[in-house]
């Protein structure tokens, strides 16, 4: 297993936003979490990338225990993240943006002595032409779309090399088609390494889910199973009920 | 002062009574002073002296100090001095100094002259050596408080028994506590010095132990160290270390009062900033010139009312938390409303606000001005013996404790407070829920400059009112803002309170810079555990 | 031809031909007074410490409120050092500066004693800044304190050296500072081409910290600078540990303010703690948000400008200037957010549109 989660809890100012008994991802898997709002899909990341604190439990990644550890040592281990809002360099150029993300020393002197090399920039390009931004890379990243900025920050977490890659709601403000294409290139990332994706799209939801999908509900995990069986599980349909069951429907 | 005049009168003559003086000849004797030549006034004066009649002990006095000075056919010397006002002349009240001592008024107004408008009654260096004998106790009556104070010390250490008579007489009719234990001591001590009897001396050890004055200590362990080794050196010796005792525990009381009095004039600043940063994500350079905005105001106010009266400091507290108020509207309409949620941009153009209300300042007030204190506001109260808790800074904490349950009602028990604190939390849902944001903003801002304004009105009682007076304070408050947790009113309340006692604890080991240089450190290493202060904002909401 | 007239060409063509040829040539015909050969001189040294404000601030985002702290540093040391080298020339005779003697000090204070040696002096005056804003920047970035906190943080820190620097009993000089410096390395400081040499040696300076400060920006250590402006938090998740970039960002501009402190002393004979108050460090950082934030030619420019400026201010209408710097300062804040180099590049892209429409 490359992802081991065993209670987990986090409470902010006394509630608890996650409670979480077991949670397991192998490698190269691609695993999708569904779930109402508030449901703590976003925390969970956020525990697992080092952006907020756990109360108890244990996070064991590759082997390594990695609660209580900072963003980069984490990063460093290999768990790349993409937030649900993007988070994107944006007063410098799509290509600039790659390049800081690309793996590679990334101490002070190191960067005040880098030197470009063909290899990086090639590399670079590839990916670019992988999310469709080969024709933006000297465009500001500011100045980008919405979608273009969900696809530079894929773009971002691909060259960090991850393992693990934390995917929060990909599709959010992007076309039909441009869904489609991202999940053709979530599929594709999940055969070299593990991606956990959060969804709210259940058509999205059901192009990537080829492999198991969890259901979060109030912290606690609710189900795990295929696709089909998850959305016509009761349980699962109850905890969507009176929000807008209409999630459900593909 | 009036009444301190008619006192000494009425000592005067109870005095030259006791003595058998026939006033009629002296009545005599002093018109000859001013009124004769260089000959009979210093016959005049020869006797006046020798007869040691105390009713002209404030002549005497006046030509002593050499200012005797004749005004509309009185005898007058000088009082107080009227507050001054920038580039003036020194001008000074008159004091008739025979037959009754009182202010010179004219229509219910004191009158007040420079001393080149007087004619100056002078006299001889060799006339004046006359009065020598009787100088040290010339100044036992004399108006001024502090001079009759020095007075007493005067006598303190002395042995002639002869004094005492004297110094217990001018003793009946002080009112002063604090003077009137100066005298006991006084008296005390010298009859100590005086004294071979072993009984009488520790009963006199006792008399000084008790009565307490301020030299008490010394005046013991010096006396402890005069003594051979025995019984009464042992006693003496104890006394004192008694009384050294006492004034550590003091000491710590006054650091105490000291702390809190600092911590109330931090409080009153920050939590204008402190709510203003949590609501609009603005820091106001500025809020310290609204102090010095309710301050000028009080200066203003003081000089269109009455000057007798006292009113006007009263009158100027509503009247400064308005106008800093207003100046605070303004300046959030015009320029605050464009920076909200950019601190560090807010911080520089408020600093430009700052700049040009400081000079503008300058421009009008000038360089140095004071505001009277009014006389319900002079003095200290004295719990015990020698621990003095000035009524200025009372009230000074007592404002700010009414202004911090003000804030908490307002904040936590009106229906504007809940607004706010929605709005503080979330700018966008609250504006969703219904609420005028930019209405709370105003009234925010409003209240938030006004409340430094206020502090300002109270800092007149403190120290003198200048242009830059806001930034004495300015980032001592932003640390209080710091460390307390932004936006949070109890984290402000506590962590002003923790650095007022902090900074008083520091001074009183070290030098004061070096007392302000250990509480950075101390702040700096709290925020190494509690990077976002004492309280701050929970949950998922506030990060980049 | 056309791309040859840039505006970025024809600053530096113009700076380069007033600056380097044209001042010191007039001053030395005697068209050009020696007092505005030295007032620029001091300007330039601004423009360097600028420089350092413009990388952490403009480029960081960081408010640093502390540089006329850094610049003091510099200043004081070599103003040490300029005292001790003349030992023995005071008015007193002594071997220990003067103001030591009014203090009833007899024997020079140990720490001063380093400030013999040129070389040693200026190793201090560079380390003493580097060391400071390192470990004072650690221990503050490590526990993330930063926005508002770091401005406020460093603001006291700034009010509570100036408080150490005005007490008598710290030997340097109390409020009145350090003066009366005689000469540096035998030249005589009075000497108009000893004042020359300075603009020159400062301009120069000028220009090398403008070359360093490009390089860095260019390089992929400014672009990380510029991407924790924009979003910290992804900066430390693309494995950039973000604390060692903002320690180095501020031990440079440490450094470059205190560069501009060690020309200063020589040029001004005078260095007082009135030089690193609360209020030289807000003013230090309104030359760059005039200038131009985040435009190291802006922050030069913005440094040169204000205080030009400033000199003409005083001159004319001594008690205008806290209006005029206070309203400039409200205004640039307000609407000119990119400073006076941010609207001449407005200007350029206009001209050049309407000249493609033509």
């Amino acid at each position: 297993m490359l992802l081991e989660v065993k209670d987990l809890n986090v409470s902010f100012g006394g509630v608890k936003a996650l409670d979480l008994s077991e949670f397991k991802v192998a490698d190269k898997e691609l695993r999708v979490i569904i779930g109402p709002n508030g449901a703590g899909k976003s925390t969970f990341m956020d525990i697992l990338c080092g952006k907020t604190m756990a109360n108890g439990g244990a996070v064991s990644f590759n082997q390594q225990h990695i609660l209580g550890k900072r963003e980069v040592e984490i990063a460093n281990l290999g768990i790349g993240r993409k937030f649900q809002k993007p988070s994107v360099f944006s007063r410098l150029t799509v290509f600039d943006n790659m390049l800081l993300a690309t793996k590679m020393p990334k101490g002070v002197f190191k960067s005040m002595f880098f030197r470009l090399s063909g290899e990086m920039t090639d590399k670079i390009h590839e990916v670019a032409a992988k999310v469709g931004l080969s024709e933006h890379l000297n465009k500001l990243a500011g100045n980008l779309s919405h979608g273009q900025k969900q696809w530079l920050e894929i773009a971002i977490v691909i060259l960090q090399e991850p393992k693990l890659m934390l995917i929060d709601e990909p599709a959010a403000g992007m076309s039909d088609e441009e869904t489609y294409k991202t999940g053709e290139l979530l599929l594709e990332l999940a055969q070299t390494k593990s991606v956990i994706v959060i969804e709210h799209d259940m058509n999205f939801v059901k192009q990537i889910a080829q492999g198991m999908v969890s259901v979060l509900v109030r912290g606690k995990l609710l189900m795990e199973g295929a696709f089909d069986e998850v959305r016509n599980d009761q349980r699962v349909i109850d905890s969507y009920l009176g929000r807008s069951n209409a999630m459900l429907e593909v | 002062m009036n009444k301190r005049i008619y006192i000494i009168t009425s000592l005067i003559f109870c005095i030259s009574r006791l003595l058998g003086q026939n006033t009629a000849s002296v009545d005599e004797l002093v018109k000859q002073l001013w009124k004769g030549n260089d000959t009979t006034k210093s016959n005049a004066l020869k006797i006046l002296v020798t007869t040691v009649n105390t009713n002209v002990f404030p002549v005497l006095s006046a030509i002593n100090d050499k200012s005797l000075y004749e005004y509309q056919d009185k005898l007058v010397t000088v009082g107080p001095k009227k507050p001054s006002e920038e580039g003036q002349k020194e001008m000074y009240s008159l004091v008739e100094v025979y037959p009754e001592g009182k202010i010179l008024t004219e229509n219910n107004q004191t009158i007040y002259k420079n001393t080149s408008d007087l004619k100056e009654i002078a006299f001889s260096r060799a006339d004046r050596l006359l009065i020598a004998p009787l100088v040290p106790y010339l100044n036992l009556v004399s108006p001024i408080s502090e001079k009759r104070k020095l007075a007493y010390t005067q006598f303190q250490g002395s042995t002639d028994s002869m004094a005492v008579p004297m110094i217990q007489k001018a003793l009946k009719v002080e009112t002063d506590p604090d003077i009137l234990r100066v005298g006991k001591e006084t008296i005390y001590s010298v009859l100590l010095n005086d004294s071979k009897d072993p009984k009488e001396r520790k009963l006199l050890i006792d008399s000084l132990f008790n009565n307490w004055g301020s030299n008490t200590e010394s005046i013991l362990s010096t006396y402890a160290a005069a003594q051979p080794e025995g019984e009464l050196k042992t006693y003496a010796t104890q006394k004192a270390k008694e009384l050294e005792n006492k004034h550590t525990v003091l000491g710590v009381f006054q650091n105490l009062f000291s702390g809190i009095s600092l911590g109330s004039i931090l409080i009153m600043i920050a939590l204008g900033l402190s709510v203003i940063y949590g609501l609009a994500g603005v820091i106001n350079m500025a809020h310290g010139e609204f102090l010095m905005i309710g301050a000028y105001t009080t200066f203003v106010i003081q000089n269109l009312l009455p000057k007798s009266s006292d009113l006007f400091f009263w009158v100027s507290l509503p009247v400064s938390f308005i106008v800093s108020g207003i100046f605070g509207f303004i300046i959030e309409r015009t320029i605050i409303r464009f920076l909200y949620s950019r601190p560090l941009e807010s911080l520089l153009a408020t600093w430009g606000v700052s700049l040009v209300l400081v000079q503008l300042a300058r421009t009008i007030f000038g360089d140095l001005t004071a505001v009277r204190t009014p006389t319900a506001l002079t003095g200290a109260w004295e719990i015990v013996p020698h621990l003095m808790l000035p009524y200025n800074r009372l009230f000074i904490i007592g404002l700010s404790l009414a202004m911090i349950l003000l804030t908490y009602f307002t904040l936590y028990r009106t229906r504007l407070g809940m607004q706010i604190r929605a709005v503080t939390q979330n700018r966008q849902m609250s504006a969703c829920l219904g609420i005028q944001t930019e209405r709370i903003d105003v009234i925010t801002f409003f209240l938030g400059s006004g409340l430094a304004g206020l502090a300002g009105a109270a800092m007149t009682l403190i120290g003198n009112v200048v242009p830059d007076m806001g930034q004495t304070y300015i980032v001592d408050s932003f640390l209080v803002v710091v460390s307390g947790g932004v936006g949070n009113m109890f984290g402000s309340v506590f962590s002003g309170l923790s650095i007022g006692f902090l900074s008083k604890i520091f001074e009183s080991f070290f030098e004061a810079v070096y007392g302000k240089v250990l509480i950075l450190v101390c702040i700096i290493i709290f925020l190494q555990y509690r990077p976002k202060g004492l309280f701050p904002d929970k949950g998922r909401i506030g990060e980049d | 031809m056309k791309k040859y007239l840039t505006t970025d060409n024809i600053f530096y063509a113009s700076a380069l031909l007033i600056f380097l040829v044209l001042m010191p040539i007039g001053n030395l015909l005697g068209l050009v007074s020696t007092n505005t050969i030295s007032l620029w001189g001091r300007y330039f040294c601004f423009a360097v410490a600028a420089l350092g404000i413009d990388l952490i601030w403009g480029y960081t985002g960081i408010l640093s409120m502390c540089q006329a702290f850094f610049f003091c540093l510099g200043g004081y040391s070599i103003a040490m050092h300029m005292l001790l080298a003349v030992g023995g020339q005071g008015v007193y005779g002594a071997k220990i500066p003067d103001f030591m003697i009014w203090n009833q000090v007899t024997s020079l204070p140990a720490f001063w004693e380093p400030f013999h040696s040129f070389g040693i002096a200026m190793i201090l005056a560079l380390l003493l800044p580097a060391l400071f804003a390192g470990v004072f920047g650690f221990f503050v970035f490590r526990s993330r304190i930063k926005g508002v906190y770091f401005a406020i943080i460093t603001q006291a820190l700034a009010f509570g050296a100036w408080l150490i620097f005005l007490r008598n009993e710290t030997m340097l000089g109390g409020t009145n500072g350090l003066t009366d410096f005689k000469s540096l390395l035998g030249f005589q400081l009075s000497e108009p081409k000893v004042k020359l040499g300075l603009y020159m040696i400062s301009l120069v300076v000028l220009i090398g910290s403008y070359l360093l400060c490009n390089y860095l920006v260019k390089s992929k250590f400014g672009k990380v600078l510029v991407a924790i402006l924009d979003s910290e938090s992804r900066v430390s998740y693309t494995s950039y540990i973000v604390q060692n970039y903002k320690i180095a960002v501020f031990v440079i501009s440490a450094v470059l303010a205190s560069i501009g402190g060690i020309l200063y002393a020589p040029q001004t004979g005078i260095i007082t703690p009135g030089l690193m108050d609360v209020k030289s460090s807000i003013e230090m950082v309104m030359w760059v948000a005039l200038g131009g934030r985040g435009s190291l030619k802006g922050a030069i420019v913005g440094a040169l400008l204000v205080n030009y400026l400033y000199s003409l201010c005083t001159s004319m209408f001594p008690e205008s200037w806290p209006y005029i710097l206070g309203i400039l300062f409200i205004l640039t804040v307000l609407f000119f957010q990119k400073g006076f180099w941010g609207l001449t590049e407005l200007l350029e892209s206009k001209l050049s549109k309407k000249s493609v429409g033509v």
